[in-house]
Parts: C-alpha cells; sequence; structure tokens
C-alpha cells in the first residue's frame, strides 16, 4: 500500500510518516501542494492523506486539480477546523473522508484503512457473515455462536454486523457512530461504550472465549484470530 | 433574558427567536382615512361659512329691493289721491315690481304668484289686492305676526310651501302697504348651491384621500421591502443589503442608516469568524503535534507504566479539544455566525435513533426514556447540529437525573413549528442555576460537565429560529420545551397523513 502524505508542519508530518510506515504502509510524504502534485503524477497512490491548511494552497483546490488529472485514489481530509464546509462534505459523498485535528492516530489508521478497503473491494453481498465460530445471517437478522443462536435486538445486530466486517481491525467511538448511527457527534457520556458492553454481554457471555476487545483511549476490536 | 419570578419560570426570548410573525396591515388605510377626515371637516367649515355668507347677502338684496319697491308704492299711492286711480297705478306699479324680483326664474309665469301686494284700509279690510291665493290668508298671517312697520320680516302663509318676506308700508289714514316676496326663489338659489357645494365636497375629500392614500401606500411599501429585506438579511446571509429608494427622505436615511448598521455587524461577524477560525486553527495545530508526540511516546513504552498517565494526558487533551470547539460553537451562535447546512430533517425519526442510541445508558442509571409523538414531522434544519443538540439535551438528563426517573419526550405540532418537549420527574433545576440556564460556564452544584451543553442547545436552536423554555415542573423535575420552524415545503399536511398512516 502506497500512501501520499501532505502536511506542512514537520512535526505532525514526521509522526505520520512514522507511524503509517510501521502500520505497513509505504509513504512519501510533501510539504506543499507543489510537491504533491509532483509525487502524485509520478507514481501511482493507493490512497491520500492531505491536509486543508497547506502553504501554498488549498488542500482542497489540490484534491480538485489531482482529480482533474485522473486520480482515483480517495483522500482522507485533515481539517485544523472543527467544523468542515459544505465542499468538504461534497467530496465525503464521493467516497472520501475527513477528521479534524487534533485527531487519534488509532482513529486516523482505522478511517485510513476503512477508505483503502472500501475502494479497493466493493461490498461484498454474501448474506452470511463469519468471524470465527461468530456467524451472522444478514437476511434472517440473526446472529449465531457455535450454532447458538443469540438474542440482539435490531441495533445490536446492527453494531455486531459492522464490527464483523471490520473484524481484526480497529475501530473507533466516532466510527461506530457514524457508521452505525449516522451521525458525526462527540457525546460527553459514554453511550457507545454502554453499547458495546452490552453487546459483549451477549456475544461473549457463558464464558465463551471473549471476541470483543476494548483497546483504551482508542475503541473496539473483534478478534478474527 | 426575561426573568419572570413571581410565576416561578422564566423565558428566554430573543428579537429573533420568535418565528410567528404578527399579521402586517397596511398604516396606509388608516393614516389615509384620518387625513381624508381632517381635510372633510376643513372644507365642510369652509363651505357652511360661505354659505351663511351667500345666504346673508340674497337676504339683504331682498330686503333692499322689498323697501326700495314699497317706498316707490307709498309715495305713488300718497300722490294719486283718486280712488280708482289710485288703485289703478297701485296695481301696475305693484305688477312691474313683481316682475323684477331677484333671482327670480327667468321662465315664470306672468302672474306669478312669488309677489303679493295688499293694501289695507285702516279698519284693516283689504282694499287692494295684486297676488296668487286668498287675501284673506294673507293677511290673517300678517296681522297674526304683528309686522313692524319698515322692517322686512318673515312670515308663514297658508297655502304656500315657503315663507313670504313680507314689508309693511303705514300711509297714515288710508291704512298699510304690504308688499311681500316668496323666499322659494332664494331657498332654491341656496338649495342649487348646497348641491354645487356637497358634490364639490364629495370631489374633493375623494381625491384627497386618494392623492393622501398612494402617496403614503408608497412610502410604506418602501419601508415594509426594507423590512422584508431586513428580515432576510437576518436569517441567511449578511452580505445582503436592504434597497436604498433615491429619495433623500426619512425612508432613504432609514435604508442608508439601516444599510450601514449591516455593514458594521456584517464586519464584526466577519472579524468573529476570522478570530474564531484562527484561534481554532492556532490552536489545534500544536494539539495534534502535541497529541502526536503523546501516542509516539505511547507507543514507544508500551507496556510501560508511565503508559497511564500519557493515556490520561491524551483524554485530558480529547476534552480540552472538545471543549475549545463546543466553546467555540457556542460563541458563533450567540453571535448569530453559525453556518447552518439545512436540510428536510424528520424530527420523529431523529428521535427515535437518538433514544435508540441513548436507551442502554440511561436504563442503566436506572433511568426510563419514553416518547410520544404522533409521528413524521419535518423541520428544516442543519441535521449535524441537531443531532449535537438532541445529544446534549440527552448528556444533561443522563449527568443530572437521579436513578429510577423517567425521561418523557413529547414531540407534536403547533401552529408553525415542531414543539419538542423533554421532561423528567427529578428534582428540577436548583433556583441558582434555573435562571442563567442557558448561559455558558453555568452548571449544577455537582455537575461535572464543562457547562457548556444547554448553552449550545440555547444556541442552536436560536441559530434556527426557534425558541427555547426551561422550568420547573409543577409538581416535581424539569421541562425544556423547544420550538423549531417545520418545513415550509411539506407542511402540516404530510405530518397528519403519516400519523394516520402509522396509526
Amino acid at each position: 500500500m502506497r500512501l501520499l502524505l501532505v502536511e506542512d508542519e514537520a512535526d505532525i508530518q514526521n509522526f505520520l510518516r512514522r507511524s503509517l510506515t510501521e502500520a505497513g504502509y509505504q509513504v512519501d510524504a510533501a510539504g506543499d501542494g507543489k510537491t504533491a502534485e509532483r509525487m502524485a503524477v509520478e507514481s501511482p497512490h493507493d490512497a491520500l492523506v492531505v491536509d486543508l491548511g497547506l502553504p501554498d494552497e488549498d488542500g482542497l483546490s489540490l484534491i480538485l486539480r489531482l482529480r482533474n488529472l485522473g486520480l482515483h485514489a480517495p483522500v482522507l481530509i485533515l481539517s485544523a477546523r472543527r467544523s468542515v464546509d459544505d465542499r468538504v462534505r461534497g467530496l465525503e459523498q464521493g467516497g472520501d473522508d475527513y477528521l479534524t485535528k487534533p485527531f487519534a492516530l488509532a482513529e486516523l489508521l482505522a478511517r485510513l484503512r476503512n477508505l483503502v478497503k472500501r475502494t479497493a473491494v466493493p461490498a461484498a453481498d454474501a448474506t452470511r457473515l463469519r468471524v470465527l465460530d461468530l456467524e451472522l445471517d444478514l437476511l434472517r437478522r440473526e446472529a449465531s455462536r457455535s450454532g447458538e443462536i443469540l438474542n440482539l435486538t435490531p441495533q445490536e445486530f446492527i453494531l455486531l454486523e459492522y464490527l464483523c466486517r471490520n473484524a481484526g481491525r480497529v475501530v473507533t467511538r466516532s466510527m461506530i457512530l457514524d457508521e452505525v448511527w449516522g451521525m458525526r457527534i462527540q457525546p460527553d457520556t459514554n453511550v457507545v461504550d454502554v453499547h458495546i458492553y452490552r453487546l459483549r454481554g451477549k456475544v461473549d457471555a457463558d464464558g465463551r472465549r471473549p471476541l470483543i476487545r476494548t483497546l483504551r483511549g482508542v475503541g473496539y476490536v473483534l478478534k478474527d484470530r | 433574558m426575561d426573568v419572570d419570578r413571581s410565576s416561578g419560570r422564566f423565558e428566554v426570548s430573543a428579537m429573533f427567536s420568535k418565528t410567528a410573525k404578527p399579521k402586517m396591515r397596511s398604516a396606509a388605510w388608516r393614516i389615509s382615512m384620518w387625513a381624508a377626515l381632517a381635510f372633510a371637516c376643513g372644507t365642510m367649515v369652509v363651505f357652511v361659512f360661505l354659505h351663511q355668507f351667500v345666504a346673508g347677502d340674497i337676504q339683504r338684496r331682498t330686503d333692499a329691493w322689498l323697501t326700495g319697491e314699497a317706498g316707490v308704492l307709498r309715495d305713488v299711492a300718497a300722490r294719486t289721491p283718486k280712488e280708482w286711480l289710485s288703485r289703478r297705478v297701485v296695481a301696475e306699479v305693484a305688477e312691474l315690481a313683481s316682475r323684477e324680483v331677484p333671482y327670480r326664474k327667468p321662465s315664470g309665469k306672468t302672474l306669478n304668484d312669488s309677489v303679493f301686494f295688499m293694501q289695507t284700509a285702516a279698519d284693516n279690510s283689504v282694499t287692494l289686492w295684486v297676488g296668487a291665493g286668498d287675501p284673506a290668508a294673507h293677511l290673517r298671517a300678517i296681522q297674526h305676526s304683528r309686522i313692524a312697520a319698515d322692517t322686512p320680516t318673515d312670515i308663514e302663509i297658508a297655502g304656500f310651501d315657503t315663507p313670504f318676506r313680507v314689508v309693511c308700508v303705514v300711509t297714515g289714514t288710508k291704512g298699510n302697504i304690504y308688499l311681500g316676496v316668496s323666499e322659494r326663489d332664494q331657498l332654491r338659489v341656496l338649495g342649487r348651491l348646497r348641491l354645487r357645494f356637497a358634490l364639490l365636497w364629495l370631489l374633493i375629500v375623494c381625491i384627497g384621500y386618494a392623492i393622501v392614500f398612494l402617496t403614503t401606500r408608497r412610502l410604506l411599501r418602501d419601508v415594509r421591502e426594507i423590512t422584508e429585506a431586513a428580515s432576510r438579511i437576518g436569517e441567511a446571509d449578511l452580505s445582503r443589503r436592504v434597497p436604498a429608494p433615491r429619495r433623500k427622505d426619512e425612508v432613504g436615511h432609514l435604508a442608508f442608516t439601516l444599510n450601514r448598521m449591516l455593514d458594521r455587524i456584517e464586519s464584526s461577524v466577519h472579524q468573529l469568524h476570522t478570530i474564531t477560525g484562527s484561534l481554532a486553527h492556532d490552536l489545534r495545530s500544536p494539539l495534534t503535534a502535541v497529541r502526536a508526540k503523546l501516542e509516539m511516546a505511547l507507543t514507544a513504552r508500551a507496556k510501560d507504566e508511565e503508559s497511564e498517565s500519557v493515556v490520561s494526558a491524551i483524554e485530558d487533551m480529547d476534552r480540552l479539544t472538545e471543549f475549545l470547539d463546543r466553546s467555540l460553537d457556542v460563541a458563533e451562535a450567540k453571535a448569530n455566525a453559525l453556518k447552518l447546512h439545512r436540510v428536510a430533517i424528520d424530527l420523529d425519526d431523529l428521535l427515535r435513533v437518538m433514544i435508540d442510541l441513548y436507551e442502554p445508558s440511561l436504563s442503566e442509571k436506572g433511568l426510563g426514556v419514553q416518547l410520544s409523538s404522533a409521528g413524521r414531522l419535518e423541520v428544516w434544519a442543519d441535521t449535524a447540529l441537531l443531532h449535537r443538540m438532541v445529544a446534549n439535551l440527552f448528556d444533561n438528563e443522563l449527568r443530572h437525573l437521579p436513578a429510577s426517573c423517567t425521561v418523557t419526550i413529547s414531540l407534536r405540532e403547533a401552529e408553525d413549528n415542531a414543539l419538542l418537549t423533554v421532561e423528567d420527574n427529578g428534582p428540577g433545576f436548583a433556583p441558582e442555576v434555573r435562571a442563567h440556564l442557558f448561559e455558558r460556564r453555568v452548571k449544577g452544584p455537582d455537575s461535572n460537565g464543562h457547562g457548556l451543553g444547554l448553552a449550545f442547545v440555547d444556541a442552536v436552536v436560536r441559530a434556527h429560529g426557534g425558541t427555547i423554555e426551561a422550568s420547573n415542573r409543577h409538581i416535581e423535575g424539569a421541562r425544556i420545551a423547544i420550538t423549531l420552524p417545520l418545513n415550509v415545503k411539506s407542511g402540516g399536511a404530510v405530518s397528519t397523513e403519516s400519523a394516520l398512516a402509522s396509526h
């Protein structure tokens, strides 16, 4: 996986390059729009991470220019503004994603993985999802573990389905809120944790091997091995 | 904020938070009505005065003629002693005189009934009579009215509609001579005058009314256009300006002043945007860098005991960021500078999703939640802001409500608004908090939040042109009532239909 990272602040660029490299990506880093454009044209990338506040131009116009040059790779936008404007929301509908600064690294990695996966493999239309001994029947909206039906509410099923589709990957609370409830909010209270706690009570009950793992300060993982 | 302590509740009201516009009725009608009334009274007074003057003049001229003719008749009667001749001459003079009556209709009959001449002997018997009708009736009327010599007097005579103006000439031993002229012609002339006056008066008043009405309406139309433009500017685009009439009068000046005020507001809002924008940006970049370094430290010493404090430092940073965001949101919203991306949102659906999200947390704390809603109800609002607003309301309940209470949420249509109420049966708002509930940094004595939750709710509601009202319920518990303007395109019809469908 080759990434193009466009970020002008040296500290953050260094940190991101290191972290992304550690996460297994091959990273090209650029500090301004011109360099970024040159790099993007020279070699193809699987995804871009672009900061909106670049010294020589607006990150958004860079993205639009690259798109006009035939760039198809998904873009994860980093914005220092607290609410992103319409143009960014428009891009989000086109398959891209955004994060506001400051962000959690796990959140960035999770969203990036989500983005690459989304574009690389179109969502499989399987009617069944299987993670270890957990099985989800998407048509009958039923989940079972080792053949034993779990008594889930519709909402819990959707949450579990989301975790299953991202099995083995970290999903953050805000990703869960975004994908399962369709809202970008940051509640003061631990609403998501309570949902996960309840779900875990049903999925991992009766001395079964725990599948849902909490990563403190980051999010959750559904173990797949 | 208007605090009404006597009724134990308070309301938050702002100029722009009232959506129910008073029905506008043009003042042009009223102004021109009063103007026309004043005009009518004035001209009426002038006409009455003129009428009196003309009537007096006619009277004077009639009297002058009467006394003059009576004098001639006395002279003739005195110089012609012979009885027969005397009669003859007097009759002719009388006949002549009767043709020279002032204000007579030219096409009158030869022997007119508007003039009479009567001579009486000393014993009050009629010796000479020229005129129409019965001389006895005339004599009776004259004797009855005790007429003074040489003074024209009004006398009503039986058989005639109009009174006669009569002058009496005393001719010594020969008795009296009476000359009378009917006031009919005089009254007719005055009547015609009055009719013309009335028509003219009506015409003038109508024209005056029309002129005043048209000018006032034009003036007020300018004012109304300014008002409408100004109200649109308030809710939408600050870069717009009210239309400035070309005339350099008060209205033109009003538009000019408004536009100058808008210039200032726009520049302050722009400044606020710049400040909050740069503040957000300037603080965010170092925060991002610090957070990144902390995360690096965390991965470097993954199993270290110090990682615990690094994690809590990261959590503190996240809280700081969240606080920064909300403060800026509330500041912008209070200054009416929130950028809204409005779409049609079904509040019913939004509430159901939100309850779904919060129900486990609530029941974990031993709280119940109920929704009473008639079904689909669309508002025209910013989805992200509404989500956060409702989340804040729930967070507020989660934080403050003691166990085994119930939160009741109800949604219904009220006039042109969606009315959303959140009630609980907890202890209610503490008195020291209640009056300043929607202000920044106000929190209950045992709160651990940052005190921006309800201030943000208030700001969002206001930004949408809605109202918010918090009160303690009659018996127990708190109540927050929020109105949001309905989506105009769908309106109430859709909501009732779907309400029926859902039953």
